[in-house]
């Protein structure tokens, strides 16, 4: 297997951006819903064989072992050839979870079946009532014998009726202290008798999350990642590098490509409030840029990103927004359409970027709680 | 950059951190507001001894030969103290314009004049408002006696009020001439016109302004080039004094925001103050990393359409920044906030003039939309 690392910036683009042209099923490109494990497996086992489908693992446990510069690298051109998001929470979650705090068994046991294609993973950690709030969360582990016994229920839950395991913050002290204290991180196989699934349509009419019930579910004590009431650190642990990918601008630079193919085949660029505002999006976007430049050096040198860094995500989301909602805009009368509209020459689904930019602003906490964070953390605002 | 402007660099730094660490001297920045001087001798005395006013400017005429990191980090920490000095008219754009000018004796006496301190020369080029490349010239040089005769008017001149010269932007035969005009020859009148912040902008009313051959320093397209490279290179580092504007304004907003106390509680503690006061440091931020960006791409761009879209970009960014930091700094400290006494109006009121003076925020975007939709060619 080569060293990537060592290799010229560019050359590893072209490597990857010929790979992916190529190899990826056209029919899936740019699909606007995430992908199905069975519409994905075949994608996801060539990936394997070829030892990249693990990019951000160290190479010990089968990932390439790339560099923050590289990995984005190769994130970028995952997007640039359309490739849509397969069901990775194991990838990008389970497996960075373990390496770091995982204990020899667990790596043993479920890296290798990750990297397979074997385990596909959801992750539980939202409830009923337990968003933005997620410490508040109620689903409780209480320990039986040689088990935890799991009862409650998880939301908003992706791609879970597409996985075999899912990892799950549970509460496992009700006497402690502070709410983010007595949380633990539990590993789940999803075959468990007592769990049961409901799936949820999303805004898109798509099934892409579920509600998961726990009903006196037993896992392992051995499932259990770190220690014992510590899930909250753990859950906390991997968010840096999570906000510096939400935060680059390849998806909003997505929705700016078709805005500009539409703004052409609809003649838009003579009307002078128009380019006005597509010209402060465009700037909105290239500033971005700028500042997700900064990001990526830093972790290019090997730094620790601090809270500041949710500011990325705030900007980025909130400019794809933006973007998908000009789009609507400026399609008039076509901005009623469902799917793919012909329009001069071009063929433009419309809505997609709207529907697609939505969760961005909620997930992986909600922009207002991102900017509770600047102003605490960053400003040093008082509470 | 050789080891040597490494050293000045990093010493440059260490001044500039200095000068930003020993706060801004607002009484003095008051009282100058109300003589319409712009600039007293001595603290332009200083910042010549510094060294800040030759970082740009070559060695061969007693400055640093730095480049534009180094000018940013010295007019953002101007900015951060509201120096009302034209430190960017004068040791950037007028700096660069000669810089790049042809090799005269008056380019070098002027440069290293202008570097100690004892001339302070600056350009009059705009006569329109949103023209940020400076094209649009009715100013005319008719041949005469070996020289030119000179008849126009220009408009937006910072600096003015304490220059002793211009240089002077004008149309002979359709090539452009630089030319330079002392300020008190014969039919050279200065107007100043009161801006918002106590500096001035001035008209210069050229009428049969006899100029000699050797008070021109450059022609047609060397000409055109020296100016479009001069000016973009001042809107960026006026994007870095705006930097420092709106970082100064928008810590003293925070500061009151954890002080001011009201329905028990300090203000900053609630929340849609807290959201606000984060947006407008997310826009800080983006400036901050705009301007760090075209700074260190500029120097190196292909051609002039991808500078001037670098520095319209600053300029865009870091103008409309700092109008909304320094406003909202007016909102977050209440009724006090609109009163004279209060030294937020300083800094609201800076960043109206540095906005407006270039091009401002619109005109770049406009400028930057332009450029964007050639493919090649040069800068509009």
């Amino acid at each position: 297997m080569s060293d990537w690392n060592a290799m010229d910036d560019e050359a590893f683009r072209a490597e990857v951006r010929v790979f992916f042209e190529n190899e990826f099923p056209a029919e899936f490109k740019f699909l606007p819903r995430r992908m199905r494990w069975h519409e994905c497996r075949d994608w996801y086992l060539k990936l394997s064989k070829k030892g990249w489908i693990a990019p951000n693992w160290p190479r010990e446990y089968g990932g390439m072992g790339l560099s923050p510069t590289k990995l984005l690298i190769y994130l970028e051109e995952t997007e640039r050839a359309g490739v849509g998001r397969m069901p990775d929470q194991g990838l990008t979650m389970v497996g960075p979870t373990l390496i770091r705090f995982g204990n020899d068994a667990q790596r043993k046991q479920y890296l290798p079946q990750i990297i397979a294609g074997d385990a596909t993973w959801c992750q539980g950690y939202s409830e009923p009532n337990a968003g933005s709030d997620l410490a508040s969360l109620r689903t409780e582990a209480v320990p039986d014998g040689d088990d935890y016994v799991i009862n409650g229920s998880k939301i908003w839950t992706s791609m879970a009726h597409d996985a075999t395991h899912i990892y799950v913050l549970a509460r496992t002290d009700r006497q402690a202290k502070k709410k983010q204290e007595g949380i633990s991180f539990l590993l789940v196989d999803m075959k468990t008798p007592g769990i049961t699934l409901r799936t949820i349509r999303n805004i898109a009419g798509h099934e892409e999350f579920c509600q998961v019930f726990f009903d006196n579910v037993r896992t392992p004590k051995k499932n259990l990642v770190g220690e014992l009431h510590k899930g909250w650190t753990i859950a906390k642990g991997l968010l840096g590098f999570e906000r510096l990918n939400i935060g680059s601008p390849r998806r909003p630079l997505q929705a700016l490509e078709k805005l500009e193919a539409l703004a052409q085949a609809r003649g838009l660029l003579a009307d002078v409030a128009f380019t006005e505002r597509l010209t402060q999006l465009k700037l909105d976007l290239a500033d971005l840029g700028s500042l997700y430049g900064r990001y990526v050096e830093r972790a290019r040198r090997g730094e620790t990103l601090g809270q500041d860094v949710s500011m990325l995500k705030v900007w980025s989301m909130e400019t794809f927004q933006r973007l998908s909602e000009l789009l609507i805009e400026a399609a008039g009368d076509y901005g009623a359409i469902d799917g793919e509209v012909a329009m001069g020459d071009a063929r433009i689904d419309v809505l997609s970027p709207f529907y697609n930019s939505r969760p961005g602003t909620i997930y992986g906490g909600s922009n207002e709680i991102q900017r509770n964070i600047l102003a605490k953390y960053v400003l040093n605002l008082p509470s | 950059m050789n080891e040597h402007g490494m050293d000045h660099g990093a010493l440059l730094a260490h001044s500039v951190g200095d000068f930003v660490k020993r706060g801004a001297d607002l009484p003095r920045v008051r009282a100058l507001a109300q003589t319409r001087a712009e600039f007293d001798r001595a603290q332009w005395q200083q910042l010549a001894d510094l060294g800040w006013l030759g970082v740009l400017a070559p060695e061969s005429c007693g400055g640093l030969g730095l480049g534009l990191a180094e000018a940013a980090i010295v007019a953002e920490g101007l900015g951060r103290a509201l120096t009302p000095e034209p430190y960017t008219a004068v040791a950037v754009l007028a700096v660069r314009t000669l810089e790049y000018s042809a090799d005269t004796t008056l380019r070098s006496e002027l440069l290293t004049g202008l570097v100690g301190g004892d001339r302070v020369p600056v350009v009059a080029c705009h006569e329109q408002a949103d023209d940020v490349a400076a094209t649009r010239i009715a100013t005319t040089a008719t041949p005469f006696e070996g020289g030119y005769r000179v008849n126009g008017q220009k408009q937006f001149v910072i600096g003015a009020a304490g220059a002793d010269g211009y240089i002077v932007s004008a149309q002979a035969a359709g090539e452009l001439q630089l030319l330079w005009v002392p300020r008190d020859v014969a039919g050279c009148a200065t107007g100043l016109i009161a801006l918002a912040d106590g500096r001035s902008y001035g008209t210069v009313t050229l009428r049969d302004v006899a100029v000699p051959r050797e008070h021109v320093l450059a022609s047609g397209k060397a000409a055109q080039g020296a100016l479009g490279r001069a000016l973009d290179h001042a809107a960026t580092i006026a994007s870095a004094e705006l930097l420092g504007v709106m970082k100064s304004a928008h810590e003293m907003s925070l500061d009151y925001m954890k002080t001011r106390v009201q329905f028990g509680k300090a203000i900053g503690s609630f929340q849609v103050l807290q959201h606000r006061a984060v947006d407008l440091y997310i826009q800080q931020e983006l400036a901050d990393a705009v301007l760090r960006e075209v700074v260190a791409q500029l120097d190196a761009a292909p051609d002039d359409r991808a500078r001037a879209l670098l520095a319209s970009r600053a300029k865009s960014r870091c103008a409309d920044a700092a109008l909304a930091i320094t406003r909202a700094a007016i909102q977050f400290h209440g009724a006090i906030g609109f009163t004279e006494d209060c030294d937020v109006g300083l800094y609201v009121k800076r960043a109206m003039t540095l906005s407006a003076w270039l091009g401002n925020g619109r005109a770049h975007r406009t400028r930057y939309a332009q450029l964007a939709a050639q493919t090649t060619g040069e800068a509009a």
